[in-house]
C-alpha cells in the first residue's frame, strides 16, 4: 500500500492544476467545473463510474478537447491554446490506446519516436519493459487486446514523461494482466514518475494511489488523500444468511452499528464497519441462530464510492 | 509484465523533449512512411506505371486508332504521342482520382483508426499535422502524376520511336522541342491535380469519411467535365478545375498562347488556398471525442 510520504519534488507549481473546468457536449454537462491539483510524486486516482466526466477530462489534460469554460495547466502552463508546449513531460493514453494497425508494433513506436523528435533509441527498452520484444514484428491488427493495452503503455515510457496519465489501465485485461499492469505502473511510480490513472476499480485505486478525485455526473465527490476517504469510509455493506433469518434480522435491528438492515430475498443484507460485525455474530450465536454465511461483498470503500456517486453495486460491479 | 527490466527514472531526464520539439518535417516523414506502406498505394502506382505500356502495345496491336481523341492519330508515328494521348485521357477523370485515392483519407484514416489521440499527444503542434499531411499528400499525389507521364513517355519511345512530333498547330517539332513539350504539357497539369488533391483533404476533414474523401472530389470532377462538354457560359468555364488541366493545349499550338493556361495556374491556386485554409481551420478546432 503506498503512503502519502512517497511525493518527492514539490516544484512551485503542481503538475496538474484545472481551475472551473468545464466541458459540455450540447444539453450533457460532462465536466463542470472541477478544482483539482495534482502533486508531484503523487499517485492520484480519478475514480467514478462510466459517464462520470474522467475521461473528458484527461482528454482536456491532452488537450484534445477544448474546455468551455476554466483552464487546466500543466507544470504552470496552460494546456491550451497550444497543448504541445505544456504537454512535454505527459505521456499516457485515452480510453484504449490505438495504433496503424497495418503497421507492426514496433514500426508504430518508430514512427511516435519520430513525431516526439527522437530516433527511438528507447524502443527496444520499453518493449522489454511491457514484455513485447518477441511480437513486436507483428502487425498491430494481429494483437490481443492486452497487447495494445501494454503496447500502449510502451509508446507512453518512450516520451520519458514526468507525468504519466492512464485511462482504465486495466481495463480489458485478464487477471494476470491486470496484476502485471499494476505491478508496473506501481514500479513506476516508485521511482518517482507522478501518476494519473482514472478507473473504476475501487480497489485498484486504494492498492496504488496516494490521493483520489471521485467523480460524479461531472463533478467531485470527493478529493483527498487515500488515508481521508479510508477514514470517511466506515461501514461496509454485509450479507447475512442463517437459519432463523427472522430472529437474525430483529438481531440485527437490535444490535449496535448496524444499520439499514433489510431482508433482501433469501438473505439480510446490512452497513457495519468490523466491530459490530464482531458483536452481531456473538449476539446471533447468544440467540441460537446458525450463520450459514456472512460476508462483505464489497468493501467499506466501494461501499463508500457506491453512496458518494449515487450508483448500486449492480450498476457497476466492475467497482466491486 | 517484466519485472526485472529496468527503465530510467525519468524525472529528471524529460525536459529535452520540450527543448527539439518536432515540426512539420517529422510529420511529413512519417505519413510519407505510412503512405508507401499501404498496399493501396502501391498497387495504385504500380497500375498506373503500367498502364501506358499496356495501352501503346494494344495500339499497336490493332489497325484502328483512337482518332477521336487529340494526338490519337499519331500514336504509331511518334512515341511522344502516347503521353500526350495518356494525359488527355487522364486529365478527364483519371488525374482527379488519383489525387482523390491518395489525399482523400489523409485526414480520415487517423479519425478511422482512431489514431488523432496518439499522435497529437506526442511532441508535434497540430499544425505541424496538418501541415506535414498536406505535404505528404500533395507530393505522392505529384509524385505518381509524374510517374504516369514519365512511364508513358518511356513506353512511346520505347514502343514507337523517337521521331518529330506534330504539334496541335500541325507544325512539326524536333524531338528535343517535343520532350520539351510533353514535360511542360504535364507539368501544367500539376496545379490543377493539386486543387483536387486539396478538394479531397478538405472533405477528409470536414466528414472524416475515407469513402466521401476519395468520391466527392471524382464526384465534382465528373460534373464539371460535364459542363464542360456544354456551349455554356466560358467564364463558369475557366473557373473549373478541370479547365487548369487542358489549359496546356495553348501552348503546343501554333503560335501558343499563355493566357488559358495562366489563367488556369490563378484558379487552381485559389481552389487550392481556399480548401486547405477551410481544412486548417476546422482541423485546428475540432475536438478529438472519438477514438
Amino acid at each position: 500500500m503506498p503512503t502519502e510520504t512517497t511525493a518527492r519534488a514539490r516544484p512551485e507549481h503542481p503538475v496538474v492544476s484545472a481551475t472551473g473546468l468545464t466541458k459540455r457536449y450540447g444539453d450533457l454537462v460532462a465536466v463542470d467545473a472541477i478544482d483539482l491539483q495534482v502533486r508531484a510524486g503523487d499517485v492520484y486516482g480519478l475514480l467514478g463510474p462510466n459517464g462520470a466526466g474522467k475521461t473528458t477530462f484527461m482528454r482536456m489534460l491532452f488537450g484534445l478537447v477544448r474546455p468551455d469554460r476554466g483552464t487546466i495547466e500543466v507544470e504552470g502552463i496552460p494546456v491550451q491554446p497550444v497543448p504541445v508546449r505544456a504537454l512535454g513531460g505527459v505521456a499516457g493514453f485515452v480510453e484504449t490506446p490505438r495504433f496503424y494497425p497495418y503497421l507492426s508494433g514496433r514500426k508504430n513506436l518508430e514512427l511516435l519516436a519520430k513525431l516526439d523528435g527522437g530516433g527511438g533509441g528507447r524502443i527496444n527498452e520499453v518493449l522489454d519493459v511491457v514484455e513485447l520484444s518477441d511480437r513486436a514484428g507483428s502487425k498491430v491488427r494481429e494483437y490481443s487486446y492486452g497487447m495494445v493495452q501494454r503496447l500502449g503503455v510502451a509508446a507512453s515510457l518512450m516520451r520519458e514523461p514526468r507525468l504519466l496519465v492512464l485511462d482504465e489501465p486495466t481495463n480489458g485485461l485478464d487477471p494476470a494482466g491486470i496484476r502485471d499492469m499494476r505491478a508496473l505502473i506501481q514500479r513506476l511510480a516508485d521511482s518517482g514518475l507522478t501518476v494519473l490513472l482514472s478507473s473504476h476499480h475501487m480497489d485498484e485505486v486504494d492498492e496504488m494511489c496516494t490521493r483520489v478525485a471521485i467523480m460524479r455526473r461531472g463533478q467531485l465527490a470527493f478529493d483527498g488523500s487515500m488515508s481521508e476517504l479510508r477514514g470517511r469510509a466506515g461501514r461496509a455493506t454485509r450479507h447475512l444468511v442463517t437459519s432463523d433469518d427472522a430472529t437474525a434480522l430483529t438481531i440485527c435491528r437490535t444490535t449496535p452499528g448496524i444499520v439499514h438492515a433489510e431482508r433482501e430475498g433469501a438473505r439480510i443484507v446490512f452497513d457495519a464497519d468490523d466491530r459490530a460485525v464482531e458483536r452481531l455474530s456473538r449476539e446471533l450465536v447468544e440467540g441460537g441462530v446458525g450463520i450459514r454465511l456472512l460476508h462483505a461483498p464489497t468493501s467499506a470503500l466501494t461501499t463508500l464510492f457506491f453512496r458518494l456517486t449515487d450508483t448500486e453495486a449492480g450498476d457497476d460491479e466492475e467497482a466491486a | 509484465m517484466s519485472s526485472t527490466a529496468s527503465l530510467d527514472t525519468p524525472t529528471a531526464t524529460a525536459s529535452h523533449l520540450t527543448q527539439r520539439r518536432p515540426g512539420v518535417g517529422a510529420v511529413y516523414g512519417v505519413e510519407l512512411g505510412k503512405l508507401v506502406r499501404q498496399t493501396k498505394v502501391r498497387v495504385i502506382g504500380l497500375v498506373m506505371v503500367a498502364a501506358p505500356w499496356v495501352f501503346i502495345l494494344l495500339v499497336l496491336h490493332q489497325d484502328r486508332l483512337p482518332l477521336e481523341t487529340l494526338y490519337g492519330r499519331y500514336l504509331k508515328t511518334t512515341g511522344f504521342a502516347t503521353p500526350m494521348v495518356v494525359l488527355v485521357v487522364a486529365a478527364q477523370w483519371l488525374l482527379p482520382l488519383i489525387a482523390s485515392f491518395i489525399s482523400g483519407d489523409m485526414f480520415s484514416s487517423d479519425d478511422n483508426h482512431g489514431t488523432y489521440k496518439t499522435i497529437l499527444t506526442r511532441s508535434v503542434a497540430r499544425g505541424s499535422v496538418f501541415w506535414g499531411k498536406v505535404l505528404a499528400a500533395l507530393s505522392a499525389t505529384i509524385v505518381v502524376v509524374l510517374a504516369i507521364g514519365a512511364s508513358a513517355l518511356l513506353a512511346g519511345l520505347v514502343c514507337v520511336g523517337g521521331q518529330d512530333f506534330i504539334s496541335v498547330g500541325g507544325t512539326l517539332v524536333s524531338p528535343g522541342a517535343a520532350f520539351a513539350d510533353v514535360a511542360v504539357s504535364w507539368l501544367s497539369v500539376l496545379p490543377g491535380v493539386i486543387g483536387f488533391a486539396a478538394l479531397a483533404l478538405c472533405v477528409s476533414i470536414l466528414t472524416r469519411n475515407s469513402v466521401l474523401g476519395v468520391v466527392v472530389p471524382v464526384v465534382v470532377g465528373l460534373v464539371c467535365q460535364m459542363y464542360m462538354f456544354l456551349n455554356a457560359w466560358d467564364t463558369v468555364r475557366h473557373l473549373m478545375l478541370n479547365w487548369t488541366m487542358i489549359a496546356w493545349r495553348g501552348l503546343l499550338d501554333d503560335p501558343s498562347y499563355t493566357a488559358p493556361l495562366v489563367r488556369g495556374l490563378g484558379v487552381a491556386a485559389v481552389y487550392t488556398v481556399v480548401f486547405l485554409a477551410l481544412g486548417y481551420l476546422v482541423f485546428r478546432s475540432r475536438d478529438v471525442k472519438e477514438g
